[in-house]
């Protein structure tokens, strides 16, 4: 048995301005995909995004009062109210109206077994990135990598903290397996500054 | 279908299950990826009925208003709103309001699974109908579950034990031999021998015939 207060777990500050609390890692949730978000910086709490991967999603507020945009429409939900996004390719995000505003979020795919997503797996590393510790961001996505050993954006982060750890040749290699699952990271490489120590060396994909 | 639905939880209609007043949240949406539902009680009203999840479910509830006391295995715990409280399968729990108004928010699925669950809460839906004498109802609410999920033998015997609780024999009758027909033949026996919801049944010749 565990318990946890939302307040209570960690936060993990992400790129758009919202914290992500990670619910399922906390308690080794591995039957279905929970977690919650608070607002950070930015006063966001739920990204605009869509769900390429055909998940439906619910979103419960557990405190305070958030601004959903779904799709065209806004609605202003209050603590005990959810959204039910049943189509995965509807565009949804949300802003918090009180600062005190806790979301939680239940996803998956109908028909499949719950799989943990690459960017759980991913997203622990970055507030190592932010703080300069690249061991510690490596070491995440090392561990990440023996789940999913052929991640492009797991290869692709890792390349990323060993270039700014100062490890250009493993940086290199790992970079190079990214592109050659997905070609995307050849052209993401290009203007990432993470690489620029080893941008002019033999091996770097070439635009 | 809209592409969205926004719940009030405790504004939504509830359903009676063992005692609680469940928000059947999976059963209103339609929900499919993993099993989701509410509990709401007043002060010292049951939220969780006790159980362990035979079906090998890990759950999570959480705390979204009021205040509640969980017993999970031998501990009891405090749980104001916001809190979130991990139960894995085959430990027993249950919950109660200290606070009126008291909701909870549930979701649950086995590891390495789809989600396959959606039987025991439409049956409290359909069931709390019924008891209310809207019976029409409750059976378009059998009738539909059984459209959607064709292939869950749970439904036929689900919509039997509700006219079996009716005392509508041949209707009850009529949904058990399709259940018998879709499902592990022990599974089904386990129920046919042991659930009260068919007492009403157990006197005719013809059940006897079914039971083998």
């Amino acid at each position: 048995m565990s318990i946890a207060h939302i307040d209570a777990l960690d936060r993990i500050e992400l790129q758009d301005g919202f914290v992500w609390r990670p619910v399922r890692r906390h308690f080794g949730i591995l039957a279905f995909g929970v977690n919650a978000y608070t607002p950070g910086a930015s006063g966001r709490v739920i990204e605009e995004h869509t769900e390429r991967l055909g998940q439906e999603e619910i979103y419960v507020v557990l405190r305070g009062r958030v601004r959903f945009t779904l799709g065209e429409d806004e609605h202003e939900l209050e603590q005990g109210q959810l959204v039910y996004v049943r189509e995965p390719s509807l565009r949804r995000g949300a802003v918090a109206v009180t600062d005190d505003a806790a979301v939680l979020a239940v996803g998956g795919t109908p028909g499949e077994a719950f799989g943990v997503s690459t960017w759980e797996l991913v997203f622990p590393a970055f507030p190592f990135f932010a703080e300069g510790r690249y061991d510690e961001a490596k070491r995440i996505l090392l561990e990440a990598l023996e789940l999913r050993p052929d991640s492009p954006q797991i290869l692709y982060n890792l390349a990323c903290a060993e270039a700014l750890g100062g490890e250009p040749e493993a940086a290199l290699e790992h970079l190079n397996a990214a592109v050659e699952v997905d070609e995307i990271f050849r052209e993401h490489a290009q203007t990432e500054t993470d690489f620029d120590s080893i941008r002019s060396l033999e091996g770097f994909p070439a635009a | 279908m809209s592409s969205y639905e926004i719940l009030t939880l405790h504004e939504t209609e509830r359903a009676v299950h063992r005692g609680s007043n469940l928000i059947p949240i999976r059963y209103l949406l339609g929900f499919r990826a993993a099993g989701v539902n509410g509990w709401i009680a007043d002060s010292g009203g049951q939220l969780i009925p006790p159980h362990e999840e035979d079906s090998g479910n890990e759950e999570l509830y959480a705390v979204v208003r009021g205040r509640a006391t969980f017993t999970v295995g031998e501990d009891e715990i405090d749980a104001p709103a916001g809190t979130l409280v991990f139960v894995p399968p085959q430990v027993y729990r249950t919950a109660v309001a200290a606070e009126d108004g008291t909701t909870l928010f549930v979701v649950g699925a086995t590891i390495g699974e789809p989600f396959d669950g959606g039987g025991w809460d439409t049956f409290a839906v359909a069931n709390t109908l019924r008891e209310a004498g809207r019976i029409d109802e409750s059976r378009a609410v059998m009738d539909k579950a059984m459209a959607d999920r064709p292939e869950m033998w749970e439904l036929p015997y689900n919509a039997a034990c509700l006219e079996a609780l009716s005392a509508s024999v041949d209707e009850a009758l009529e949904y058990l031999r399709r259940a018998l027909e879709m499902a592990p033949p022990e599974e089904i026996a386990r129920y046919l021998r042991e659930d009260s919801d068919l007492d009403n049944l157990r006197d005719d010749p013809r059940f006897q015939e079914l039971l083998g």
